[in-house]
C-alpha cells in the first residue's frame, strides 16, 4: 500500500525534516506514528497525501509514485486517500451533511451518488440523527467523527489521520479509536501519528518511532515507548 | 454540468456574494467608482476628439484670384479644382460678397466707416474632406493660373491638430492607469474574500478538487461584482449625462456638447464588458495564489 524508499525532505528554509527514512505499510494494516513534537511525523503523513513531494527518494501510494506524480494529476490522487486532522478542518457554515457531502460535490459527483454515499458514511461514524447540526452545535468527538464521515465518504483505501485525538477527552479520544479500529477491520488502511501514549499501549498495533527525522524503532505490536524507559513523566 | 452540480455551483456563488457584505460592498464600490470615472474620461476624449473634428471640418481655403482674372478666368478655375482630391466643395465668393462679409465680421473690431474701398480680390472657398489635407489642396490649387494666394489658416489648422493629439494622448494615458489601478484594487478586495476563504479552499485541495472547480466560484463572485459595479456606475453615468451635460452645454454655448454623436448605448455595453472583465481576471489572479500544490 505505502512503501517509502529512501526518503528525505528539506524545507526551503533549510530544515531537514526527514532523513533516508524507508518504510513499508501493507494494505489493510493499522500504523502509529510516534515522536516527540517536530521529528517528521506530520511531514511523513504530508507526503503521503502529496502535500509534500521528497527532496530526494521515492514514496509509493497505492502503486502510484508521488514523486513522479503531475500536478494535474494531484485532485484525482487525493480523491483515493482520506486525511483526518486535530482541528476536524470542518466548515463552520456547513451543517454536517454538507460538510460529508461537500467532498463530493467539488469533485462533480452526481447529485444520486451524493444522496447515496453521504448517509452511508454518516451512518458508519454514528452521526445520522444529527445530520442537519452545524459544526458549533457539536462536541469535539462528533466534530471529528464529521471530519472522519468527510474522509471516508469516498471509500478511500488509506486513511491518514494526523494527531485525530489531540483536542478531544480521553473517552472521546477512546470512542474515535474504536472507530477508526472499526473502519480498518473493513479493509480500509489506516496511518495515524499520535502523541497518546495509552491508547497507542492499549491498542498494540504496529508502531513506527521517528526520531529527527529518522526511523528509530519499529515495532509489529508495539508500545508508545518501545523497549526504552521514558526519561520524563510520560504524557497524556 | 447537472441540476445539482448547478445548484451547488450557484450556491457557492451565493456563499461568496452574501457571506461578506462589507467586504463585497467593498469590490463593487471600487468597480463603480472606476468604471465611473473610466466612462466620464472615454465619453470626454469622444467629446473632444468629435468637437476638434468638427471645428477642423468647418475650415475653408480661401483661393484668392489675380485683379485681372474675368468671369471665364474663374470658371477655368472652378473647372480645374475638380481635378484636385480631397475638395469636397467649392464656393465662389466675388469681391463684393467677400468685402460685405468681412465688414460684418469686423463690425465691433473696428470702426468699418473707414473701409472706403474694397482690398479684397475675388475668390473661391474650398471645403475639404480632411482638415489635415487642408495643406496638400492648398498646394494644388496655387498651382492654378490665375490663382494668386491661397490661404487656410495654416497656423490655426496646425494647432488645433496638435491640441487634438495632445488630448487624445492625455486621455489615453488616463484612461489607461484608471484601468490598471482598478484592476489592483478589485483584485485586492477579491483577494481578502479568497482569503477569508482560504480555510474552503484548502479542504477542497485536501479532498480532490481540481483547481479549475476551485476557482469557479470565486470566478463567478468576481464577474457578479464587477457586473454589479459596473451597473452601478452606468446609473450615475446616466444620471450625470441627463443632468449636469445640459447645465454645461447651457453655461458654454459657444461649444455643441449635446450633438456631438457619441454613441452612449455602445459605450454602455463597453463599459460593462470592461467590469465584467475586470472582476473575472482580478478574482482569477486573486485565487492563483492559493491553488499552488
Amino acid at each position: 500500500m505505502i512503501h517509502l524508499q529512501d526518503v528525505s525532505l528539506t524545507y526551503p528554509n533549510g530544515v531537514r525534516a526527514l532523513e533516508s527514512v524507508s518504510l513499508t505499510i501493507e494494505k489493510g494494516s493499522f500504523v502509529f506514528l510516534v515522536g516527540h513534537s517536530g521529528t517528521g511525523k506530520s511531514s511523513l503523513l504530508r507526503m503521503l497525501y502529496r502535500e509534500e513531494v521528497s527532496t530526494s527518494g521515492e514514496v509509493w501510494v497505492d502503486a502510484v509514485c508521488l514523486n513522479r506524480l503531475k500536478r494535474r494529476d494531484v485532485p484525482r490522487f487525493r480523491r483515493t486517500v482520506g486525511v483526518v486532522f486535530q482541528d476536524f478542518k470542518l466548515l463552520p457554515n456547513k451543517s454536517v451533511w454538507e460538510n460529508v457531502a461537500f467532498a463530493l460535490q467539488v469533485t462533480g459527483v452526481p447529485t444520486r451518488e451524493i444522496v447515496r454515499a453521504v448517509p452511508r458514511a454518516l451512518d458508519l461514524v454514528g452521526l445520522s440523527h444529527k445530520s442537519r447540526m452545524f459544526p458549533h452545535e457539536l462536541s469535539g468527538g462528533e466534530q471529528q467523527r464529521t471530519a472522519i464521515a468527510r474522509a471516508l465518504v469516498r471509500n478511500p483505501k488509506l486513511l491518514i489521520c494526523d494527531e485525530p485525538t489531540g483536542n478531544l477527552d480521553p473517552t472521546t479520544t477512546n470512542e474515535i479509536m474504536e472507530l477508526l479500529m472499526r473502519i480498518n477491520r473493513k479493509g480500509t488502511t489506516i496511518v495515524v501519528a499520535i502523541h497518546n501514549q495509552a491508547v497507542v499501549d492499549r491498542l498494540k498495533r504496529r508502531v513506527i518511532r521517528l526520531e529527527n527525522g529518522r526511523i528509530v524503532a519499529d515495532d509489529e505490536r508495539g508500545s508508545y515507548f518501545g523497549d526504552e524507559t521514558p526519561a520524563l513523566p510520560s504524557r497524556s | 454540468m447537472d441540476f445539482g452540480r448547478l445548484r451547488f455551483f450557484l450556491g457557492e456563488v451565493g456563499t461568496n456574494l452574501t457571506r461578506n457584505t462589507t467586504m463585497q460592498l467593498t469590490a463593487i464600490g471600487t468597480v463603480a467608482v472606476t468604471i465611473t470615472l473610466l466612462g466620464s474620461c472615454i465619453f470626454m476624449r469622444e467629446s473632444v476628439e468629435r468637437l476638434s473634428a468638427r471645428m477642423l471640418s468647418r475650415i475653408e481655403i480661401s483661393a484668392y484670384l489675380n485683379d485681372t482674372a474675368t468671369d471665364a478666368d474663374a470658371a477655368i478655375v472652378r473647372q480645374e479644382m475638380t481635378h484636385i482630391r480631397h475638395i469636397v466643395s467649392v464656393r465662389y465668393i466675388p469681391k463684393t460678397e467677400g468685402f460685405r462679409e468681412m465688414s460684418q465680421r469686423m463690425a465691433g473690431a473696428i470702426d468699418t466707416s473707414l473701409l472706403t474701398s474694397n482690398p479684397l480680390p475675388n475668390a473661391f472657398r474650398i471645403r475639404v474632406d480632411r482638415p489635415e489635407m487642408a495643406g496638400y489642396v492648398a498646394r494644388h490649387v496655387a498651382l492654378i493660373h490665375a490663382v494668386a494666394k491661397v490661404s487656410y489658416g495654416q497656423i490655426l489648422v496646425e494647432r488645433l491638430l496638435r491640441i487634438a493629439d495632445v488630448l487624445e494622448r492625455i486621455g489615453l494615458t488616463i484612461v489607461t492607469l484608471l484601468t490598471l489601478v482598478a484592476a489592483v484594487i478589485v483584485s485586492n478586495t477579491i483577494r481578502l474574500t479568497v482569503f477569508a476563504r482560504r480555510r474552503e479552499i484548502a479542504i477542497m485541495q485536501l479532498v480532490g478538487a481540481t483547481n479549475t472547480s476551485i476557482r469557479a466560484p470565486f470566478i463567478g463572485e468576481g464577474l457578479i461584482d464587477g457586473v454589479l459595479g459596473a451597473g452601478i456606475a452606468l446609473g450615475m453615468l446616466a444620471v450625470a449625462h441627463l443632468q449636469l451635460l445640459p447645465r454645461l452645454a447651457a453655461a458654454l454655448p459657444f461649444l455643441p456638447l449635446l450633438h456631438l454623436g457619441v454613441d452612449e448605448h455602445r459605450l454602455a455595453l463597453e463599459l460593462l464588458a470592461i467590469g465584467a472583465a475586470m472582476g473575472t481576471f482580478a478574482s482569477w489572479f486573486a485565487v492563483g495564489r492559493y491553488l499552488r500544490t
